[in-house]
């Protein structure tokens, strides 16, 4: 079996979660600029269009970890903001995934790991919450068209890089709340990715400790 | 112009209304008699739906604006509140014209993925974002038109589903926002016979069957009669402890509880 390719940007979760499972590191281009027009997408889809040509390999992992920026009100956020915190980030997304389309081999495997604040505490996460949600849709429109050539595609969320203790209560049922890339999700990841995992796919896995009950 | 503001009378803004389930919703809104501003791109279309909601006992005006640019947005919402003096709800139906159009993820342009974010997402952004302050002042309510796409996905229209989806959590966080202000969030996922219903069963002759096969009440529903009241509902006072929810209209065919 080929290494797992793992498609992420150029920042040390991704470094890690690849070494973690012995995968190649594929960096997305960097996206300059947040315009209103999306001139900034054309190197984004001219990435995208250079990446879908590389080889095909068994198992692909999506783990776009963009810099976290502080919570804020949508009615606060300026449209510079919005561009940025939610087009560009749904733009890489998207990208990301046509690429994993493309180079998955048939009867492989395609998972991703998305931040996502829980329902109860998505207050000034609009445009996370969004990019997370378009993220799940994502996973389950690929699972339907990839489905009849066998590969699976699933998804893992975090709230470990975007949630502040403490949370509203009722307090989440684990106390590893909210958990962390290096140990929770590497373990859902590894599962998986391995063959215990051969009958899952659409499916989404909120890594939270319970903290969301859908 | 005429003001209609009545302690009775609601003024609500839909967008995409000059057609499908924005039309069905302005319908749906004019019976109510309340006062209805239809925001489209197509001031022909749109002004023939205005005179059909005038008929059905409401006032009905257009506003030709794109719900993608931050100045149109913010003009109508001005317009409104200069006519009327108020707004009560805002319905953002709007969506791309490329929504029935298949592709993939690996080959659509992104001068498509733009417009059905600029479209769906920023337009959900920018409408609320203007919208707040006057729906506080009433304690009104936004809703969004999503889809079942935004649940399960869909293998053609991936991007569609993706925008769709992510209306669902910008609305769930802004119920979470809103909520001390008294102003209500939500969404509305219809399965309605539509002009591009009929242009997606025309790209994909199949898809007719896999829809009805699915749904209990073996029928799509009708954009006036079925759509319209349920979201008329969540502009209504009688929702008025509903928030951050996403109202399945769709007979039954997206088993998500």
């Amino acid at each position: 079996m080929t290494a797992p390719l793992v498609i992420g940007l150029d920042e040390s979760n991704a470094r890690a979660l690849a070494t973690a499972i012995g995968g190649d590191l594929l960096v997305q281009s960097v996206v300059d600029g947040s315009s209103a027009d999306w001139r900034w997408a054309e190197a984004l889809e001219a990435w995208r269009d250079l990446a879908t040509d590389g080889p095909k390999v068994e198992q692909i992992v999506v783990a776009l970890f963009p810099e976290v920026s502080e919570p804020a009100a949508l009615d606060t956020i300026d449209l510079d903001g919005w561009i940025e915190h939610c087009e560009v980030a749904l733009a890489r997304w998207i990208a990301a995934f046509g690429v994993a389309q493309r180079r998955c081999a048939d009867g492989g495997s395609i998972m991703a790991i998305v931040d996502r604040v829980a329902p109860l505490d998505c207050a000034g996460r609009s445009t996370e919450t969004a990019v997370s949600d378009a993220v799940e849709a994502l996973v389950r429109s690929l699972g339907r068209s990839e489905g009849s050539r066998g590969v699976l595609v699933n998804l893992v969320t975090t709230p470990s890089r975007l949630t502040a203790l403490p949370v509203v209560d009722p307090q989440p049922p684990l106390a590893e709340f909210p958990g962390s890339i290096e140990d929770q999700i590497l373990a859902t990841c590894r599962m998986l990715l391995s063959d215990d995992a051969s009958a899952l796919t659409s499916t989404v896995i909120h890594v939270d400790g319970g903290r969301s009950w859908r | 112009m005429n003001s209609v503001n009545t302690e009775n009378t609601k003024v609500v803004l839909i967008t995409g209304a000059s057609g499908g389930v924005g039309a069905g919703v302005a319908l749906a809104c004019a019976s109510a008699g309340w006062a209805t501003w239809i925001m489209a791109r197509r001031a022909a279309e749109a002004q023939q739906i205005a005179d059909q909601a005038t008929l059905r006992g409401g006032s009905a005006r257009v506003f030709v604006g794109d719900v993608g640019d931050p100045g149109s947005v913010n003009t109508a919402i001005a317009t409104i509140i200069e006519t009327d003096g108020r707004l009560d709800g805002i319905v953002h139906n709007a969506t791309s014209g490329l929504s029935p159009i298949p592709t993939s993820l690996a080959e659509i342009p992104f001068a498509d993925v733009a417009d059905h974010v600029r479209v769906s997402l920023r337009g959900t952004y920018l409408l609320a974002a203007a919208g707040h302050p006057h729906l506080v002042a009433t304690q009104g309510s936004f809703v969004a038109l999503t889809s079942e796409a935004g649940f399960e996905g869909k293998a053609r229209l991936p991007v569609y589903a993706a925008v769709k989806a992510a209306q669902r959590g910008v609305i769930r966080s802004l119920a979470r926002e809103w909520g001390p202000t008294g102003a209500r969030a939500n969404c509305v996922a219809p399965l309605a016979s539509t002009p591009a219903m009929t242009a997606a069963f025309a790209n994909d002759p199949a898809m007719a069957t896999r829809v009805l096969a699915r749904n209990p009440l073996d029928r799509l529903g009708d954009a006036e009669a079925d759509i319209g009241p349920v979201v008329r509902f969540l502009l209504s006072d009688e929702s008025r402890y509903v928030t951050g929810m996403t109202l399945m209209a769709d007979g039954g065919s997206c088993p998500i509880t």
